[in-house]
């Protein structure tokens, strides 16, 4: 068995910020990743934030381990973590052994959404995630040519990704759309959600006209008499009107079929047309990875504005389960940004639990928390448009929370 | 509307079909219907079609609120047989 005071699964910006905090709060520290290099999703981010100023994850990773490493931090790469329970300390069971620690962080981060297409278990077919890591991590290209079903903030980073290391998108669809699934959106809805991608792309918005997303009926509009070529962004054509109807191929994708779509997703089949391309991205968004926190008993709530569902915590990233922290996307899809000052608070709120309070310590906790505020009001990457709703909600459950345990107790 | 052909679990190949025409029929729970189908009980876990189980399935929607309508097990990764039991 293995021992540390706080041990951390994830080796994201969150966890390792975390880690380092905690590290200098004279704290034992081991982190687990399952990945073989440390850094989480940061590794696949490159971005131009404004003309001239980039945001390179692989930069801001190496940064961050080698600040954990300098303040003792143990990291423990290509270790799964399984199970996580509550003895009398916690335990964290992986693949590599068993650790035991007085406080445990969960900083796992998001999953991507799936999005069902007819022909989407093809070799070839990927979700848009994993075409970043090939490209960004792995340094290999998905293919020459490909298609991108799904028009979100990480459609557009993504895209421009793809399309710096040479690779060719023939164009960015709308989803097929069913009304049974609560995780797809009529085109009509989607193009509400263009104002969170300002930033990505601003030239479409102005092209668009940011006065066709402020109601509904010239949403409707603006997407019966979209332009049939697509409006372009970076020479990428994105469709609102059109969608993938199916994806084709024998033994790996040739293509697709593309049919028209109105405003409230009813596809027009008899307009159907075909394009080749060897590669097909399907891009549904991203939810929080909880099932560490679902197994360790921590209540849940529905907060769509935050991607899903979403564990109880407060502003200190404590939850209500003893000795059990969150930080990053677990607690809300948001910009790596957020993530790290997330996780320096909770690494703050993990000295404190061990050593006790201090003025000090108090103070840096404070700071942080107004810090993850700052962050996210100048935030350029925005998931959701409401996350700062969605931030509000879960403060007042806490709240919530904590008036009736202590009624309980009375 | 979606094609009824299409594959919602992509480990056990359980197609949109079958999910809804079991959910009718029974008006089963998304547990019920991941036991029935076994859609969601392949390698990965569930962590692809989870939503879509839950979503197919016939549940009231205020339940899904405060509670994860498939409930979370451990192992949360598939693991090898030789590191069950294990306590290194
Ligand atoms: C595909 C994708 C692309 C993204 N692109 C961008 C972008 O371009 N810009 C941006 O600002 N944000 C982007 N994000 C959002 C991103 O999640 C945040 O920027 C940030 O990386 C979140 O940090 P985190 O530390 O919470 O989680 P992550 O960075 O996701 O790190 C979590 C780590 O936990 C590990 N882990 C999870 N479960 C286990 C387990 N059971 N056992 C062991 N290890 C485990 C994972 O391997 C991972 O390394 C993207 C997210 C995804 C999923």
């Amino acid at each position: 068995m293995n021992e540390a005071e706080v041990v951390i699964i994830g080796a994201g910006p969150a966890g390792l910020s975390a880690a380092i905090q905690s590290a200098r709060c004279g704290l034992r520290v081991t982190v687990l990743d399952e990945f073989m290099k440390p850094g989480g999703r940061l590794l696949g981010q490159l971005h131009e934030e404004k003309k001239g100023v980039w945001w390179n994850g692989i930069e801001e990773a190496d940064r961050l381990y080698e600040d954990a490493v300098n303040s003792g931090v143990h990291i423990r790469l290509g270790t799964t973590v399984y199970h996580i329970e509550k003895e009398n300390r916690w335990v964290t069971e992986t693949s590599e052994g068993t650790w035991e620690s007085r406080c445990l962080l969960l900083a796992a981060g998001a999953a991507e959404t799936p999005l069902p297409i007819s022909g989407w278990t093809l070799p070839g077919v990927m979700s848009i995630g994993a075409a970043q890591v090939m490209t960004n991590v792995h340094r290999v290209t998905p293919g020459n040519k490909g298609i991108i079903i799904g028009i979100n903030p990480l459609t557009m980073a993504i895209a421009r990704e793809l399309q710096l290391a040479g690779v060719e998108i023939e164009g960015i669809y709308i989803p097929p759309y069913e009304k049974k699934f609560r995780q797809m959106e009529t085109p009509e809805q989607i193009l509400a959600g263009m104002q969170r991608m300002a930033h990505l792309a601003p030239s479409f918005l102005l092209r668009v006209g940011s006065r066709f997303l402020v109601n509904q009926w010239t949403r409707q509009k603006a997407i019966q008499f979209y332009p049939k070529k697509g409006l372009s962004v970076w020479g990428i054509p994105i469709h609102f009107d059109k969608t993938v109807t199916k994806i084709i191929g024998e033994n790996e994708v040739k293509g697709g079929f593309i049919s028209s779509i109105n405003a409230e997703g009813i596809i027009k089949e008899e307009e159907q047309y075909r394009k080749e391309v060897d590669f097909v991205c399907i891009s549904g968004g991203l939810y929080p990875l909880v099932e560490l926190a679902a197994v360790a008993g921590c209540p849940f709530y529905l907060i769509p504005e935050l991607g899903g569902h979403i564990p109880l915590h407060n502003q200190t990233m404590h939850t209500p389960v003893e000795g059990l922290f969150v930080a990053g996307n677990i607690t809300g899809i948001e910009s790596a940004k957020i993530a790290m000052v997330q996780g320096e608070t909770a690494g703050l709120s993990m000295g404190k639990a061990v050593n006790g309070t201090s003025r000090d310590i108090e103070e840096k906790l404070h700071q942080s928390v107004q810090n993850e505020k700052r962050i996210r009001a100048e935030a350029l990457i925005q998931f959701h448009p409401e996350v700062k709703k969605g931030r509000e909600k879960m403060h007042e459950l806490w709240q919530n929370y904590v008036k009736e345990s202590a009624a309980a107790k009375e | 509307m979606m094609d009824r052909e299409t594959i919602i679990c992509r480990c056990e190949e359980v197609t949109y079909e079958e999910l809804i025409t079991t959910a009718d029929s029974y008006h089963c729970s998304a547990r019920e219907l991941k036991l029935r189908t076994r859609a969601g009980m392949g390698i990965c876990g569930g962590r692809t079609c989870r939503f879509l189980i839950e979503d197919a399935a016939e549940e009231s929607k205020e339940k899904v609120y405060e509670n994860i309508p498939l409930k979370y097990q451990p192992p949360v990764r598939p693991m090898r047989f030789d590191e069950g039991g294990k306590n290194k």
